[in-house]
């Protein structure tokens, strides 16, 4: 029997000898040598004269390369317009420019600041100005900027895979169009949801020359019942902006606000900031969760329960009675929902208690339960509180049933597809597809040779949004501007252009964004001068959005529209879910996001079957494979059928599977995106007016076949040694830590009572460093982090992190500077989860220091640990000895930087090889090459950027100049980083003022300069298992 | 046939003089000339011609060659008069409003163009100017003074590198080597001769095998190892080095005039030293600030200052940009291997280190060479050696042990070690 509280794989739980035997290893396959080297290379043939050919060569290619004049560089200075009248601001070669621009992808808004060097953008920042986000953005909006430079991209327009130019293009399209319309035909532009208003206006010149024009939205993951609902409860179609700040008690229903849904950046900023209690207010909300399938946001809830799809209308339902049998509203049918009844009446009582600040919601796209969470959120009178309709986003505008009308639509003659895939990601594919093939005219916007797009006539590409100008209305009354960053890579052209060129109106994208002011619905822009429309682009936004929410509900009329039909449930029911990384697939050719690790199951490169663990037991699914090797499944649906790897997702609901979309693309879309994973929107289903994204009567096999798969969570696992042979138990250390609201008020250190008394016995024989300036440290807060890899993204693009692609990373050779460890408590079917952003912990006494032979990594006096990779022999001793397993070595050339570079990468490592992707990586740091060991460097160039920044002003360094990568990114504020000597600083308040502070293997006195802040839980019950130690320290 | 030619050469003569004849007679005579004056005295108006003219002509004047203004070589030869030369110096437009043909002419041949009033030059300055300097410029007086004065410096060469020596020992040691078996191979030939009948070699004591004792051979060897060792260690380190490079550039621009005798500032041209990471090669832009007026210079003339122009695409003789600008690609001198990140603006800014620390004595260069080794050891020794500026910058205040110990006297200074300057991630990341 274990003692672990915290595992990461059930052998981890039961600490089988396996495991252990797997978790002393510093790398966990055996070194594939033989793979290389064939039978008659073997050692036992190689004779004398074959050891003395090989040392010849070895010594004349040595000699050779260094004999090798050094080359001759070149320093060209810029060439500027030299004319004086059209001179731009000339650039200084060294120092960043950033500009103010907007991130807009699927139901992902961000204002963004994009940082270029020498005119290229190499990394995105958010905004800190802009309301509501202050900062802080998904993983997605981090990653886009490796998709400017996509070798996928097209590169000019093309007629039926020939190239032409924009010229031929314009004039053809535009004939066509003319005659169609004329005839009366129909032209169709199917979009997905667009808040550009220089797009709303170029379409309104459009129909205005073509008037049988028709727009059709659609979204791959659509809201619409959302919409519908409101229509009914609001009056308005809208949805509305979420005010977690505001709610005391959240109830989600199969709603991953946090990581997919709409807006998910605000939302995990506004959610987290009413999670984290302090000693002066130790208050935080309670949040329930009712999943099918584990998101980042179930598993940042206090309370959660699994339930199957089919079972939500009825716990929404019992909810509902149960409120309103206290506010006096009529009653709906009764359910029985058995042995859930007991939490919907706690969570009842929840919400009752905090009427006007509490926000049940529901991802769900049915319109029903969509009016259930109404009515729930207007008897607890949630509208014009928690609720604000007033900000009503624009964002997920996608109709269902005018999709659904346009399928069914056998007269279309020209098809424009405006950002949109349909033939790939809508639930009508097959039908649209047809149509495409049908029309006269058949026209598609896209960047590159999607789905879609391999069938149209023309592909008139459009820009990279870094590339381009634009206003967007992400939601009422705030307007977000996009401003090139760079000149055009290809010769494309923004969307809005080439449909205002088709309509016969000549114009410029900049003109065009211009003019659109004048359609505002706040009508500023009219009222600005030049200079201020000019001031406003350098903020990027403009804000009318009111403080106070608004809002109110007809109760009666959206109580009355419930259709209380329950759904039958019958067999295995699959969930189609937007994964935190690819979400709709949008994104599918950015290696970064492939290979960044699914913040749950920790796999990256595939989607899977995500198996509950009972169910995957008892079908004969080990609990976790020692190798990457694991079982593939068949999922068979309505006469479709998929094959894929399945894995255990703990808390996954019993007798459902869940798969993700946005996988299996072709080859058209780029090399990282072709070949991953298995397109699973052919599945989704048309029912009552919406797209259900979940569906009953599956039936599941488990195949003979594996499948090698990148999973990061099985290597480098930290290990609560609960046998340290000369320590007493009371020094046992964990490594998260916890306790719930109630211990927390009771005691700032509950969870953390160990702390005092290791302390109490650290001694030690080294003198230790002396740090006469800065200490920098960093501190993470376990309980806002929400695992949602915004930093691990951040991190990967600030530092050049390589992209090693699915073979090295099933070959656990993941060389991620932070990865977010994810860690289970309780029971396998319904486990807790808790999130552990993990980097170099720069420790004062770092065991990697003293083992290295050519003192590479040492210290430095202001804290860091310091990793020279030019003294770097790669003998990997310190990543041997290193206790948080941080430290990874370049097996390859992975960037394809030094001159004998691409001699033996593998194949699909070479994601990041060619010139034009290389132009992403940060010119201040290092590109590291084969045979060295990598690691965090707590973002040095920053620091010595913002030292140097106080030094040419004279001034001393303030507390917030330096701000790390994942910091930056981070929308829920949960790493701090600072200078620890600076008595002012917040590090120095939480590592010597924060009772919830902690090291990692403190006991051990490795002295790191990262702290994590003890996860507070807003639960009744105390946690599982409490402190042994403690216990016993007391008796 | 003759007869014929020569009436023709002498026809032609004539149509000559014919043209001539009107402008000599328009053209004053000059007042001085170089032969009845004392050398010191010419020598000293042709000093204080060339003074005045730098000062006030040479911004729109060439003494050959159109700029905004004429050419000055033999503007006399256009004026009838002196005097009125020298009016239209003081005040061109009071002729110009007095009617006299050639002014007018002139100022509209130039688009108009007000000529500044120089009425602070006295008359005998303006003949100073006129009579003295652009005279003997015009006969080449001057520049063969300047090109003797010049002249010592001009023929600088690259420094004898390592490898040049590294060779020159290696082809020393392999003759010493030849020579030494060649004296063993005669050696042991002259004791074959030697032998005698019996076949025993006759005991002959030869000069080579008194020195060929074992303990003199093992020194032999002992000091071939060392000084074989010594030079590929340091031929080793030295790989990579480029100490003393000094590449020919696409344009022979030289520091020495611009730097050393113009007296231009460094950063005029490399402005981003004290604010980027980069000093920045200047844009052809910063060129032409100048060179739109400067068009000739004093070694190269016009060939070089045309390249400027071929490149950024300016036609001196419309003073416009007519070309799209071409890119100059300099050979980089100062290259650091990637791996090391330096910063200009902290050592030039923060640390108000002069460039030449580190490049040398730059305006003195005709061509620019490499002049620190650029090796860690030389980045390091510095950084222990020299002082911060901690006194006077406020971002130092937080070293509060540092000041204590200065106002306790304990310490003198703090060295940028001091401060961590010599930790790997200072410079590695």
């Amino acid at each position: 029997m274990s003692n672990n509280k915290y595992w990461q794989s059930l052998e981890q739980r039961d600490e089988t000898p396996e495991f252990k035997e797997q978790a002393a290893k510093e790398f966990q396959d055996e070194m594939p040598v033989f793979d290389y080297v064939d039978d008659t290379t073997k050692v036992e043939s190689t004779g004398r004269r074959d050891f003395l050919k090989m040392m010849g060569f070895s010594i004349s290619a040595a000699a050779i390369a260094s004999s090798c004049k050094i080359p001759v560089k070149k320093a060209i200075p810029y060439v500027f317009n030299l004319d004086q009248s059209s001179r731009i601001p000339e650039l200084v070669p060294g120092i960043a420019d950033y500009f103010a621009t907007s991130y807009a992808e699927g139901g992902d808004f961000s204002s963004i600041l994009v940082k270029t060097r020498e005119n290229r953008p190499i990394k995105i920042e958010g905004n800190t100005a802009a309301p509501f986000v202050k900062g802080g953005t998904t993983a997605r909006a981090q990653a886009s900027v490796l998709s400017l430079y996509d070798v996928a991209r097209l590169t000019q327009p093309k007629k039926k895979g020939e190239s032409i130019t924009w010229e031929q293009a314009d004039s053809e399209i535009a004939k066509k169009l003319t005659k169609i319309s004329a005839e009366g035909g129909k032209i169709v532009i199917i979009s997905n949801t667009n808040y550009s208003l220089a797009t709303q206006k170029a379409l309104a010149t459009f129909k205005a020359k073509y008037p049988t024009t028709q727009v059709v939205t659609y979204d791959p993951v659509s809201l619409y019942a959302i919409r519908k609902a409101n229509q009914i409860t609001l009056g308005e179609s809208i949805i509305p902006t979420y005010l977690f700040d505001k709610a005391k008690v959240i109830a989600g229903f199969n709603c991953d606000f946090l990581g997919g849904f709409v807006n998910a950046t605000e939302n995990a900023k506004r959610y987290s900031a009413n999670r984290v209690p302090t000693k002066e207010n130790p208050n935080m909300s309670r949040h329930y969760h009712f999943q099918s399938y584990v998101s980042i946001t179930s598993a940042s809830a206090d309370y959660k329960h699994s339930i199957k799809p089919s079972q939500e209308k009825a716990v929404l339902m019992a909810l509902y009675n149960k409120i309103a049998a206290s506010t006096g509203a009529s009653s709906l049918a009764n359910v029985t929902i058995s042995d859930l009844q007991e939490s919907v009446n706690k969570l009842a009582a929840e919400l009752l208690a905090n009427r006007g600040e509490s926000i049940v919601i529901s991802g769900t796209n049915n319109v029903d339960i969509q009016l259930l969470t109404n009515a729930i959120n207007a008897m607890l009178g949630n509208y014009g509180s928690t609720i604000d309709t007033a900000a009503a986003l624009n964002l997920k505008q996608g109709n269902d049933e005018a999709l659904k009308a346009l399928s069914d639509d056998t007269s279309v003659k020209a098809v424009l597809l405006l950002n949109s895939n349909p033939v790939y990601d809508s639930v009508f594919a097959d039908k649209i597809k047809n149509i495409i093939t049908k029309a006269e005219l058949s026209v598609s916007f896209a960047d590159r040779l999607d789905e879609s797009a391999e069938l149209v006539q023309y592909i008139t590409p459009d820009n990279h949004y870094l590339e381009s100008w634009d206003v967007l209305e992400p939601k009422k009354g705030y307007i977000s501007f996009v401003q090139p960053t760079i000149n055009q890579l290809f010769d494309t052209r923004q969307a809005f252009v080439s449909l205002s060129e088709f309509a016969g109106a000549t114009t410029t994208a900049y003109d065009l964004i211009k003019s659109a002011g004048e359609g505002f619905t706040t009508g500023f822009i009219a009222s600005l001068g030049n200079t201020s429309w000019e001031s406003a682009l350098q903020t990027g936004f403009i804000n009318n959005v009111s403080e106070s929410a608004s809002g109110s509900a007809n109760l009666s009329a959206t109580v009355s529209a419930i259709n209380t039909k329950l759904p039958t449930s019958n067999g295995i029911e699959v969930i189609f879910y937007e994964s935190v990384a690819l979400a709709d697939g949008k994104e599918a050719n950015n290696p970064f996001l492939q290979e960044m690790p699914d913040p749950i199951t920790r796999t990256s490169w595939d989607n899977f079957i995500a198996l509950p663990y009972t169910f995957a037991i008892n079908n004969g699914i080990k609990a976790m494979s020692q190798d990457s090797t694991v079982k593939t499944a068949k999922i068979t649906l309505a006469n479709k059928e998929v094959v894929l790897p399945v894995i255990i997702s703990y808390g996954q609901a019993q007798d459902t599977v869940a798969i993700a979309l946005g996988y299996g693309r072709s080859q058209g879309v780029g090399p990282a995106a072709f070949g991953s994973g298995q397109n699973v929107y052919p599945f989704l289903t048309y029912d009552n007016g919406t797209v259900s994204y979940s569906a009953g009567s599956a039936a599941y096999e488990t195949l003979k076949g594996t499948h090698k798969m990148g999973m990061s969570q099985r290597y480098h696992t930290l290990q609560e040694d609960n046998n340290l042979y000369n320590r007493p138990r009371r020094f046992r250390n964990n490594i998260v830590k916890e306790a719930n609201l109630e211990q927390f008020r009771k005691d700032d250190t509950a969870g953390n009572e160990d702390r005092a008394k290791i302390k109490d016995h650290l001694t030690t024989l080294y003198k230790g460093y002396d740090s006469p300036g800065h200490h920098w440290s960093m501190a993470v807060d376990l309980n806002s982090c929400i695992g949602c890899a915004a930093c691990v993204i951040s991190c990967n693009i600030e530092n050049n992190v390589p992209v090693i692609g699915r073979e090295e990373m099933s070959n656990t050779r993941s060389m991620h500077w932070l990865r977010i460890d994810r860690y289970y408590s309780g029971d396998p079917d319904n486990p807790d989860v808790a999130f552990q952003p993990l980097m170099c912990q720069h420790c004062d006494n770092a065991p990697c220091e003293n083992v290295c032979p050519v003192n590479a990594t040492n210290h430095s006096s202001e804290g860091l640990n310091q990793m020279a990779y030019n003294r770097c022999i790669g003998t990997k001793y310190c990543a041997n000895n290193c206790p948080f397993k941080v430290r990874k070595f370049n097996w390859y050339d992975y960037q394809g930087n030094d001159s004998f570079g691409g001699w033996n990468d593998p194949t699909d490592a070479s994601y990041m090889y060619d010139n034009l992707t290389r132009m992403v990586l940060n010119p201040d740091v290092t590109v590291r090459s084969r045979g060295v060991i990598e690691k965090c460097s707590f973002c040095v160039q920053r620091i010595q950027a913002s030292k140097l920044t106080a030094k040419t002003e004279g001034r001393p360094l303030k507390d917030g100049d330096v701000k790390t990568a994942c910091q930056t990114a981070c929308p829920t504020n949960s790493i701090s980083f600072g200078d620890r000597n600076d008595k002012n600083s917040e590090i120095h308040r939480i590592f010597f003022d924060n009772g919830r502070n902690y090291h990692l293997y403190e006991e051990q006195h490795f002295m790191t300069n990262v702290g994590y802040q003890v996860k507070i839980r807003n639960t009744d019950e105390e946690p599982e298992f409490t402190f042994v130690g403690a216990k016993e320290d007391k008796a | 046939m003759s007869n014929c030619r020569n009436g023709f050469k002498i026809f032609l003569l004539l149509i000559a003089f014919a043209t001539i004849l009107p402008f000599k007679a328009q053209a004053y005579n000059l007042s001085v000339t170089f032969d009845d004056l004392s050398d010191a005295d010419i020598a000293a108006r042709v000093e204080e011609g060339k003074k005045l003219f730098k000062a006030n002509c040479a911004a729109c004047h060439k003494v050959d060659g159109k700029l905004t203004g004429p050419a000055m070589a033999d503007v006399w030869t256009h004026w009838d008069s002196q005097a009125k030369l020298i009016k239209w110096v003081q005040n061109s437009q009071e002729l110009v409003k007095s009617g006299d043909p050639y002014a007018v002419k002139i100022f509209n041949e130039y688009n108009k163009q007000v000529m500044s009033a120089f009425t602070q030059l006295s008359d005998d300055q303006v003949i100073s100017i006129i009579e003295y300097y652009v005279q003997a410029e015009q006969k080449g007086l001057g520049k063969a003074k300047e090109a003797v004065a010049a002249g010592g410096g001009a023929e600088s060469s690259g420094p004898s590198s390592g490898p040049n020596k590294w060779i020159l020992f290696t082809v020393i040691g392999a003759l010493a080597l030849i020579a030494i078996s060649l004296f063993a191979i005669t050696s042991k030939l002259d004791g074959l001769v030697h032998q005698g009948a019996d076949g025993e070699p006759v005991k002959q004591e030869s000069l080579f095998s008194k020195f060929q004792t074992k303990k003199l051979v093992s020194i032999l060897i002992i000091v071939g190892v060392v000084f074989l060792g010594y030079n590929i260690v340091k031929g080793a380190i030295d790989l990579g080095r480029s100490q003393g490079y000094q590449p020919e550039q696409p344009i022979k621009f030289s520091h020495a005039l611009h730097a050393g005798q113009n007296k231009i500032d460094c950063q005029y041209c490399h402005t981003g030293a004290d604010k980027s990471r980069h000093s920045v090669i200047p844009s052809m832009a910063v060129c032409m600030n100048c060179h739109k007026y400067v068009q000739e210079g004093p070694k190269y003339g016009e060939t070089e200052i045309a390249k400027i122009y071929e490149y950024s695409g300016w036609d001196p003789v419309s003073s416009s940009f007519k070309n799209a600008p071409k890119p100059i690609e300099w050979v980089k001198i100062h290259n650091l291997p990637d791996h090391v990140y330096f910063n200009h603006s902290q050592h030039v800014k923060v640390g108000g280190i002069e460039c030449q620390t580190c490049h040398g004595n730059v305006q003195e260069m005709e061509v620019v060479q490499q002049f620190a080794p650029l090796s860690m050891g030389w980045c390091i020794n510095c950084h222990r050696q020299t002082d911060v500026q901690f006194a006077n910058n406020d971002y130092y205040s937080i070293f509060e042990r540092y000041h204590d110990e200065i106002k306790k006297g304990e310490r003198a200074n703090v060295t940028v070690a001091d401060i961590g300057g010599t930790e790997c991630a200072k410079c590695h990341y």
